[in-house]
């Protein structure tokens, strides 16, 4: 939606289209979505301006590529938990998926770079968070529980698998393996421009092709999705799987960037990836949510994080401060998409 | 503070110069209202004249009218909707709003429990022996320890009523209270409202349906364009003068079917049956026809459609589709055999209302839209338009929110999706439900059109007149049977109602 359908859809409001409280609802949304749209990019400059002005520090170059390698990780995971909440769902697993799949990666990254042992450090993290998404897929999906319960279930059953499979980290990994992580082309950072692919391939689904419309669909109104003629459980199965994928792409860069492979890595990154997208006006009822506004979302996160720990804010006041955005952000999206009833 | 204060006139509400603006619009006009003490006031407009508006006013939740309103002889300034329950104005609302996990005596008194001694606690068996002693008084069958959810969609709208009552209002405004019942329910409904009337309560009742206001109404006031157009006792109104003062034109053309050529058979079931729902079901559907489905509420007529189109499939007998016989276990198979359904509830299984009027057009057509996956844009905004036109769908953009559309418009988009890609057989299952009366003439015109180009319409509906109007041929269904077929030249109102009434007890409520 560009700026000028927004305004002519304020301008029509007159023409009573709907009649009774209708026309009142049309305005009143109509300047709601340029808010709910805009808004959130307008909170991002007021804080990246903030912060420049309070601290010098944070104004440099090396700074915001440090917020960007910062946001990757959890921002390439919040791609994937947007297609889930999208269809009204959820991937609470993110956070203990990541870990195994990491710790598969450096166990092979560990090993002497034979031809194989590169390609198992670099694409079984991958194949292990494809894996892990099918398995929540086909619970969710196939046997229709609750993806909450399955998730809240798997977010317990990984970590568990993984701390019982190694609970000591893996600190040795072979030189080769820091330069997805740690590399860059030119200044950028390579997860940065991996997060920016993933972005834009994400981008270009969700607006561009069937199977973006109907992740939409069948998260708007499952039955109405069905009565189309849509497989819906297909469709709920392949969205775990697409967050299982940036599991496994945003693990592999997370072992790769720390040159470790921890069985307690990423513990509240399921938290961090939903309030990504939630910032970014992501609906947990489905079929509302921008793929560019959950980015927008984790680079607030990102930038708050950051600009606070420049300011000395004490960590426990960070959380209490974060903590209180969300909720704020999340209310406020409320009240810009109150309508009549 | 029940019609004991009632002013000598009978008068119980005066309303003049009521004014209601939303922004970019005039929702009502300087309408003056009298309601009387006892009387059953047929409130009638196309959606959008502001009939609800008005109401919503006098029930204070629009606290920014202008105008003056006295209630009970005493001037008020309406600000909140507790202030007008108090002053005895209560609305039942369109939309259902009960609670269905609580029992039928809970919902009645939700939010003014009465207590049991012990304080803090609620008394169950209190409350179940006053909505008792209510119910029997307004004469309403129903058990008050029953669950909301176990309830048929009527006994639910009878519920609201109660609610409505069991406040003891000077005035209860009903909203389109019909909008899911069948013509037994009807009755009973009107009953109860008569039995209100007749104890000194005054009824406004809002309908679309003019056969309701005709049979209910003592007297009728018209809205149009937020204005009142005319308020007259029923006997002054003929059917045709009161259509023309809504639509402010005539409308001669409310079941315009046209001679057609019938053409092959194209649908055709044979002893289809479902545990529990219906049996031996046969019959057939030839292109260029339209065929009702009348039965009522419970009779198997939806869930024979649910079964050809999947969504329930049948476990016995046999779908042929031109001839040739198909498996419909899904609505995919359904949709691949070529045909099509328009769901009984549009909001829920028909429309993504958060999303725009181009997903939820394009939503069948999809697949023929993209290439490799990819939508291909600008040729679904052509195919979006083109539908918007053929069916005059009125909206500001391609890309308005659904939800932000007309009850009339929302049926359009939901026809309009299974016409993207032509079907063979399109079922419409209550197709007018709850839209006024000028969409309700397009919509027909619109299944007319369908039977010209040679599809076998299959149309179900509570509303006899409508099935009358434009079917070819009835099928009446009761108790999960096919009771009877007419042809169009046959078919009366009494015969239809006798069949589907049958010598069962019809209807639940």
């Amino acid at each position: 939606m560009n700026e000028r359908e927004v305004w002519s859809r304020a301008g029509a409001a007159g023409g009573g289209e709907e009649g009774e409280p209708g026309a009142a609802a049309v305005r009143r949304v109509s300047l709601a979505t340029a808010l709910r749209d805009y808004g959130i990019y307008f909170a991002l400059v007021v804080l990246v301006i903030y912060f420049s002005l309070a601290v010098p520090q944070f104004r440099t170059t090396d700074n915001a590529l440090l917020i960007l390698l910062q946001v990757s990780t959890i921002g390439i995971i919040a791609i994937g938990m947007t297609f889930t909440i999208l269809t009204a769902g959820i991937d609470l697993s993110v956070g203990s998926l990541l870990a195994v799949a990491g710790m598969f990666s450096g166990v092979f990254a560990q090993k002497d770079p034979t031809t194989l042992n590169v390609f198992l450090a670099l694409a079984l993290p991958i194949f292990i968070g494809l894996l892990g998404g099918m398995i929540n897929g086909l619970v969710i999906a196939g046997a229709g529980v609750n993806p909450l319960i399955v998730t809240l279930g798997t977010l317990t059953a990984f970590r568990g698998f993984i701390v019982w499979y190694r609970v000591n980290p893996i600190y040795d990994l072979q030189p080769y393996y820091r330069i997805i992580g740690q590399g860059s082309i030119g200044p950028v950072p390579i997860p940065v421009i991996i997060l920016l692919l993933m972005t834009v391939a994400a981008y270009i689904i969700l607006n561009y092709t069937r199977y973006g419309r109907y992740v939409y669909v069948v998260g708007g109104n499952p039955e109405a999705a069905r009565a189309a003629g849509i497989n819906v459980p297909l469709m709920i199965f392949s969205v775990y799987v697409i967050s299982g994928f940036c599991v496994g792409l945003s693990a592999l860069i997370f072992t790769s960037r720390l040159m470790a492979a921890q069985a307690i890595s990423g513990q509240d990154f399921n938290l961090q990836a939903i309030a990504a997208a939630v910032v970014g006006g992501a609906s947990l009822f489905g079929g509302r949510g921008k793929i560019t506004n959950t980015i927008v979302g984790a680079l607030i996160m990102g930038v708050l994080f950051n600009g606070l720990v420049m300011l000395n804010v004490p960590a426990p006041i960070q959380q209490m401060i974060i903590g209180v955005i969300i909720i704020a952000a999340v209310w406020l999206d409320g009240i810009l998409r109150q309508r009549r009833h | 503070m029940s019609s004991g204060a009632a002013p000598p006139d009978g008068i119980v509400v005066r309303m003049r110069q009521i004014t209601k603006i939303f922004p970019g619009t005039v929702a009502v006009n300087r309408v003056d209202l009298d309601i009387r003490a006892g009387e059953i006031h047929g409130v009638v407009g196309e959606n959008g004249a502001g009939k609800s508006t008005l109401m919503r006013v006098l029930a204070g939740l629009f606290p920014d009218y202008t105008g003056d309103i006295e209630i009970g002889g005493q001037v008020v300034r309406l600000t909140n909707p507790r202030q007008a329950r108090e002053l005895g104005v209560a609305l039942v609302h369109q939309e259902l709003s009960l609670v269905p996990e609580l029992t039928v005596a809970d919902n009645i008194f939700l939010g003014r429990e009465p207590y049991a001694r012990i304080p803090g606690l609620i008394s169950r068996s209190a409350a179940e022996a006053q909505a008792r002693g209510l119910l029997r008084d307004i004469g309403i069958h129903l058990n008050p320890a029953a669950k909301v959810d176990r309830l048929s969609v009527a006994e639910r709208q009878l519920v609201e009523i109660a609610k409505g009552v069991s406040l003891n209002p000077r005035v209860l405004i009903l909203d389109e209270p019909t909008s899911s019942l069948t013509y037994q329910e009807i009755r009973e409904l009107f009953r109860v409202i008569r039995g209100l009337a007749a104890k000194g309560t005054a009824i406004v009742y809002i309908s679309h349906k003019l056969d309701e206001v005709f049979a209910v109404a003592d007297r009728v006031t018209v809205l149009r364009d937020g204005h009142r157009v005319a308020t007259a006792p029923i006997m002054e109104w003929t059917e045709a003068g009161l259509i023309q003062a809504m639509v402010g034109r005539d409308l001669s053309t409310l079941f315009p079917r046209s001679e057609v050529e019938v053409r092959d058979v194209r649908l055709e079931v044979r002893h289809l049956g479902r545990r529990g729902a219906f049996r031996h079901i046969s019959f057939q559907v030839r292109g260029g026809e339209v065929v009702g489905l009348y039965g009522l509420i419970g009779s198997g007529r939806s869930e024979v459609a649910e079964a050809i189109y999947g969504l329930t499939p049948a476990d016995e007998g046999e779908i042929l589709v031109d001839g040739m016989s198909v498996l419909i276990r899904t609505p995919r198979d359904a949709i691949s055999h070529g045909i099509a359904m328009t769901p009984e509830d549009r909001r829920l299984r028909g429309l993504v209302s958060m999303l725009s009027l181009r997903t939820n057009l394009s939503l069948r057509a999809l697949r023929l839209l993209s290439r490799l996956g990819f939508v291909d844009q600008s040729r679904e905004r052509a195919e979006v338009d083109r539908m918007i036109h053929a069916l005059g769908i009125r909206t500001v953009s391609q890309t308005t929110e659904v939800a932000n559309l007309s009850g009339g418009t929302q049926q359009k988009v939901v026809i309009g999706r299974w016409l993207m890609v032509p079907p063979k057989v399109l079922i419409l299952d209550e197709p007018t439900r709850g839209i006024d009366v000028g969409a309700k003439a397009e919509v027909h015109a619109i299944i007319d059109g369908l039977a010209g180009d040679g599809l076998a319409v299959l149309l179900i509906s509570s509303e006899l007149p409508e099935i009358l109007g434009m079917s070819d041929r009835i099928l009446v269904m009761k108790n999960g049977t096919l009771g009877d077929e007419f042809s169009r030249r046959e078919a009366t109102e009494e015969r239809i109602m006798a069949v589907a009434a049958g010598l069962t007890v019809a209807g639940k409520a």
